[in-house]
C-alpha cells in the first residue's frame, strides 16, 4: 500500500487554469475529501491524476514515484483506480464483462475468485452478473463503477462525485462501502458535494475553490460544515 | 425444387450469398478500424487491391497458389500496419474531417502508385481459375468460389466473434469502441487495441482480396474500389458503431446486390447506385446510428 | 464593408491576373494548362466558401460542378449536332439554344438552386455523417447524369460545345468567383458562420442559425461550382469519367494545400498544385527545362500530388497559408464570434 501525494500540481485546459498549486497527500488507510463548489477543479484534479488532463506544472508521486507524463492506462496500472463521475460502465457490456475490464489494470494474475470480494460488497452484482450493465439502476451501477475500481486491487481509489443523483439510501450504502474499503488499506480521494457527509467521513477534507485549496476540515467540524464554508468564502 | 418462378437460379443466389459474405468481412474490417480509430479507412480498397495484385504477380511468375496467397496475406498486413504508424495515428487527435480527407488521400496516392507500377490494363490472376469451375450439387451447377466463400466467411465471423466475446483482447476492443477515454483508465492498453483493429483488419482485407480475386481473376489498379464504396454505404446503413451492425449492413448489401444484379435487366440495375446512395442519406438523416443499431447518435446535429 | 480588408480581395485577384496574363504570353499547347489551372481556380474557390468558412467538409461539389458542365453544354451545342453526341436528349432540351454568357449563368443557376435543395436536408449534418452524405451526393448525380439520355450525353464527351473559354474567360469566372467568395466571407453571414464554426454554443445563444447560414453557404458555393463547371465545358470535351472522385480528391487536396481558412489559401493552393501537376503532366510527354530533358513516367503527377497532400495534412493541417489572409499589417481584430455577438 502506497501514498499518494500531489505536490502543486497545475492542470491548464487550453487558456483555463483548473487546478493551481495543489498540494495535498493521502496515504493508505486514509480518506481524504475533496469538497467545494461547482467548477472548482475538483473533478480536473482526479483527471490530471489519471493522466486524462493536461498537467503544466507539480507533480503527482505515487509511493514515490511520478506519474506525471504517464499514459492514462499506465496510471492505472501503477495501482490508481478511478470510479469517473457519472459512473461511466459500459452499458452494453454484461455486468461480468465490465467487471472483467476492470482486471485490466492488475497487477497480480487473476484466477477465479477475482470478483469474490466484489461480490461480497455488493451481493447486487452476483445477482445480475450475465445482465447488460444498462439494465441496472443508478444506484446498482454505482455499485458496478466501485466495484470495477477494485477488482483491479489498487493501491490508490480516486472517486468523482459518487453520490451523484442517487437515492439516500444508495448514498448511505456508498459511503458505508468506503469506510470498508478505507479498512482494507487502500488510499482514499474522494471528491464530493455533499460536503457535510464528507467532512464526517473523511479523515481531511480540503476545500477547493477556482482551483485553490482553501480551507482544511476534519471530521469534527462536520457539523458545522456548512456555515464554515460560506464564512471561508464571503 | 427450383427457384425459377422467382427467376433466380441456386448459381445467383449462391453467388449473392458468397458476395454478401464478403462484403460482410469488408464491413469488419472497416467497422473494427472506425470503432477503436473512429476513422473511416476510405484507402480500404487498396488494400484489397494490393493483395489482388499479389496474387496476379505471383501467378504469373508461376508460383504455386498457396505462395501467393500467402504473398498477399504478408503484402496486405504490411501495408495495413505501414499506414496506421504513419498516417492514422499521427492524425488521432485531429478533427474528423482532417482524418476523413487524410484517408481520402492515402486511397489516391496507393491507386496512383499502382498506376505507375503496374500500368492501367490490369493482370490476372490465373492460379484463381480453378476456383471458377463449377460444381455439379444433385444437378445444379455451382461455382466452387462461391461455396468456398461463403464457408470461409463464415468461419471467420464466428472465429471473430469468439474472439471479440472470449478474449480479453476481444473485450477491451469492444470496449475502446463503446467509450476509448474510461477504458484506457481502467488500464486497457491503447497501442494494443488499436494494433488488433488494425491487424484484424489486415487480416479482413486480405481473405477478401483472396475471394474477391477468385470471382473476378482481371486485376487492375481500381480492383476492390466499386466494392468498398459499396460496402461503405452497407456498413453506414447497417451502423458504424456496433461491429455486428456494421456485418449485417455489409452482408445485406452484398446480398442484394448479388441478387438484384442476377435477376434484374442492365437497364434497370444502372441507377442501383443511385438508390443505394439515396438509402445512405436517408439513414443519416432519420437513423444515424444505422438501422441495425439500438439508436445511440454517432453523428453531431444542429 | 471597410477597405482596410481590401488586400483581402485584391491579393488572390491580382494572383489570378498574373496567371492569366502569364497564360497570354505562353504558345497554345502550353495555355491550355492555364486555362485549365483558372478554371480548377473557380472550383476551388467554390469549395472554400462553403468548407471553409463553416468547416464542414463537403465531398458532393464536384456534382454541381458536372451540373454545371451539363447545363451550359446541353444548351450550347449546335442544334445540328445534338443529335450526334445526345442521341435519347429530351425534346425540350433539343430545340432549346442558348448563348455564351447566358449558359454559364445557366450554369451558376442550376449548381445554386440544386445546391439549396439537396442542403434543405443536408446542413443539419456535421463532421462524418455530412461527408458520406455529400459523398452520396455525388455518387448519386454521377450516377444519374451518366445514365440519364434525355438530359444530356451520358457516357459520350460534350464534344460539340463551342470553345468559348478562353484566358479572358476563365480568368473573369474566376475573378467572379473572387468576388463573391470575398463579399460572403466579409458579409453579415459568413461572420455568422465562422462564428458558429469557432463556438457552436456561443454562437447559439448569440441567436446564430447554424442551419440556415450553412444553407445559404452552400447554396452560394454550389452556385460558383456550376459556374465552373459552365467555364470547363467551353474548355475541352468533358466527359462524366472526369467529374467525380479524382476531381474532387485534386480540388480538395488544392483547397487542404492551400489552406482551407482562407480566400488566399483556396487560390494559392490551386494556382500551386495546378501549376506542379501541369509541369509534371508535361513532363509526362517529355519537356526541356534549362538545358534538361525531363520525362517522367505516366501518374508520376498523382502520386506527388498526393504525397504533398498527405505530408501537409500530417505536418501542417492549416496549409501553406495557416488560414490566413492577405492583411496589412494593424491591430489585432475582434474575433468573428464577438463581432457576431456585436451585431446582434
Amino acid at each position: 500500500m502506497t501514498t499518494l501525494a500531489l505536490e502543486g500540481l497545475n492542470v491548464r485546459y487550453g487558456a483555463v487554469d483548473a487546478v493551481r498549486e495543489l498540494s495535498l497527500e493521502v496515504k493508505p488507510g486514509e480518506i481524504v475529501g475533496l469538497i467545494g463548489p461547482n467548477g472548482a477543479g475538483k473533478s480536473s484534479t482526479l483527471h490530471g491524476i489519471m493522466g486524462a488532463a493536461p498537467v503544466v506544472a507539480g507533480d503527482v508521486k505515487l509511493g514515490g514515484r511520478s506519474l506525471v507524463g504517464r499514459r492514462s492506462e499506465d496510471v492505472a496500472r501503477a495501482g490508481v483506480a478511478l470510479v469517473p463521475e457519472g459512473r461511466r460502465i459500459f452499458a452494453e457490456l454484461t455486468v461480468e464483462e465490465n467487471l472483467r475490464l476492470g482486471l485490466a489494470a492488475r497487477r497480480t494474475a487473476a484466477n477465479g475468485h477475482a470478483f469474490d470480494s466484489a461480490f461480497e460488497l455488493f451481493p447486487i452484482l452476483r445477482e445480475f452478473r450475465r445482465r447488460d450493465a444498462g439494465a441496472l439502476s443508478g444506484g446498482q451501477q454505482q455499485q458496478l463503477a466501485i466495484a470495477r475500481a477494485l477488482v483491479a486491487e489498487p493501491d490508490v481509489l480516486l472517486l468523482d462525485e459518487p453520490s451523484l443523483g442517487l437515492a439516500p439510501r444508495i448514498v448511505d450504502l456508498v459511503f458505508e462501502t468506503l469506510a470498508t474499503i478505507r479498512e482494507r488499506g487502500l488510499a482514499v480521494l474522494l471528491v464530493e458535494q455533499r460536503a457535510q457527509r464528507t467532512v464526517a467521513l473523511a479523515d481531511r477534507s480540503y476545500v477547493l475553490a477556482n482551483g485553490h485549496l482553501r480551507l482544511e476540515l476534519g471530521p469534527d467540524d462536520a457539523a458545522d460544515t456548512d456555515r464554515l464554508i460560506a464564512a471561508y468564502m464571503a | 425444387m427450383t427457384l425459377a418462378f422467382l427467376n433466380l437460379s441456386w448459381q445467383t443466389v449462391a453467388d449473392a450469398l458468397s458476395l454478401g459474405g464478403i462484403y460482410a468481412l469488408m464491413a469488419v474490417g472497416i467497422g473494427l478500424v472506425f470503432g477503436v480509430l473512429r476513422l473511416v479507412n476510405f484507402a480500404y480498397g487498396q488494400l484489397i487491391m494490393a493483395g489482388a495484385y499479389s496474387i496476379a504477380y505471383a501467378s504469373s511468375w508461376g508460383w504455386p497458389t498457396w505462395t501467393g496467397i500467402v504473398l498477399c496475406f504478408a503484402v496486405v498486413l504490411a501495408l495495413s500496419a505501414l499506414m496506421d504508424r504513419l498516417v492514422f495515428r499521427p492524425l488521432r487527435t485531429s478533427s474528423p474531417a482532417v482524418m476523413l480527407v487524410a484517408t481520402f488521400a492515402v486511397a489516391f496516392l496507393l491507386q496512383s502508385i499502382a498506376i505507375l507500377a503496374f500500368g492501367q490494363l490490369g493482370t490476372i490472376a490465373s492460379s484463381m481459375g480453378p476456383l471458377n469451375q463449377p460444381w455439379d450439387i444433385g444437378g445444379v451447377l455451382v461455382r466452387k468460389i462461391a461455396i468456398v466463400s461463403i464457408a470461409i466467411a463464415a468461419c471467420c465471423l464466428v472465429l471473430l466473434q469468439l474472439v471479440l466475446t472470449r478474449t480479453s483482447v476481444g473485450l477491451h476492443m469492444r470496449a475502446a469502441a463503446m467509450d476509448f477515454t474510461t477504458s484506457r483508465m481502467l488500464g486497457v492498453r491503447a497501442n494494443r487495441v488499436i494494433g488488433g483493429a488494425v491487424l484484424i483488419s489486415g487480416l479482413l482485407a486480405a481473405i477478401s482480396a483472396f475471394m474477391l480475386t477468385a470471382r473476378n481473376p482481371q486485376v487492375t489498379p481500381i480492383f476492390g474500389l466499386d466494392d468498398t464504396i459499396i460496402v461503405l454505404a452497407g456498413v453506414v446503413l447497417g451502423g458504424l458503431t456496433r461491429p455486428i451492425a456494421a456485418t449485417l449492413g455489409g452482408f445485406t448489401i452484398g446480398f442484394a446486390s448479388g441478387i438484384l444484379g442476377g435477376t434484374l435487366p442492365t437497364n434497370q440495375t444502372q441507377y442501383l447506385p443511385s438508390f443505394l446512395f439515396g438509402a445512405v442519406i436517408l439513414v443519416l438523416l432519420i437513423r444515424p446510428s444505422g438501422l441495425f443499431t439500438r439508436g445511440e447518435a454517432l453523428v453531431e446535429r444542429v | 464593408m471597410s477597405l482596410r480588408r481590401l488586400p483581402e480581395l485584391l491579393g488572390p485577384a491580382l494572383l489570378v491576373l498574373a496567371a492569366a496574363l502569364l497564360g497570354l504570353g505562353v504558345s497554345a499547347s502550353l495555355q491550355t494548362y492555364f486555362l485549365d489551372t483558372l478554371v480548377k481556380v473557380s472550383i476551388v474557390i467554390a469549395l472554400y466558401l462553403f468548407i471553409g468558412n463553416s468547416g464542414v467538409l463537403s465531398f458532393g461539389h464536384i456534382a454541381f460542378v458536372a451540373l454545371g458542365v451539363w447545363t451550359a453544354g446541353v444548351l450550347t451545342v449546335p442544334e445540328g449536332q445534338k443529335d450526334a453526341i445526345m442521341p435519347g436528349l429530351a425534346h425540350f432540351l433539343l430545340h432549346t439554344n442558348v448563348g455564351n454568357v447566358a449558359s454559364l449563368a445557366l450554369a451558376a443557376g442550376v449548381g445554386l438552386v440544386f445546391a439549396f435543395v439537396v442542403g434543405l436536408p443536408l446542413m443539419r449534418l456535421s463532421g462524418l455523417a455530412a461527408g458520406i452524405a455529400t459523398f452520396g451526393v455525388l455518387e448519386i448525380v454521377n450516377n444519374l447524369l451518366r445514365y440519364w439520355q434525355s438530359i444530356g450525353p451520358g457516357l459520350n464527351a460534350f464534344s460539340s460545345v463551342p470553345q468559348t473559354t478562353g484566358i479572358w474567360q476563365a480568368a473573369i469566372g474566376a475573378f467572379i468567383c473572387i468576388g463573391v467568395a470575398y463579399a460572403y466571407q466579409r458579409s453579415r453571414f459568413g461572420r455568422q458562420l465562422r462564428a458558429a464554426r469557432e463556438d457552436p454554443a456561443a454562437a447559439a445563444s448569440a441567436g446564430i442559425s447554424t442551419y440556415r447560414q450553412r444553407l445559404l453557404a452552400f447554396a452560394l458555393s454550389g452556385g460558383l461550382a456550376g459556374l465552373a463547371g459552365g467555364l470547363y465545358v467551353h474548355l475541352l470535351p468533358v466527359e462524366i469519367d472526369a467529374l467525380s472522385l479524382d476531381l474532387t480528391f485534386i480540388t480538395l487536396a488544392m483547397l487542404v494545400v492551400g489552406g482551407s481558412g482562407s480566400l488566399l489559401g483556396a487560390v494559392v493552393g490551386a494556382l500551386a498544385i495546378s501549376g506542379l501537376d501541369s509541369f509534371l503532366s508535361a513532363s509526362e510527354n517529355g519537356v526541356d527545362v534549362l538545358g534538361w530533358h525531363i520525362d517522367l513516367p505516366t501518374g508520376t503527377t498523382e502520386i506527388v500530388i498526393g504525397t504533398l497532400m498527405a505530408v501537409i495534412l500530417v505536418l501542417r493541417p492549416s496549409g501553406l497559408t495557416g488560414g490566413r489572409e492577405v492583411s496589412l499589417p494593424r491591430r489585432r481584430h475582434l474575433s468573428d464570434l464577438q463581432k457576431a455577438r456585436a451585431s446582434t
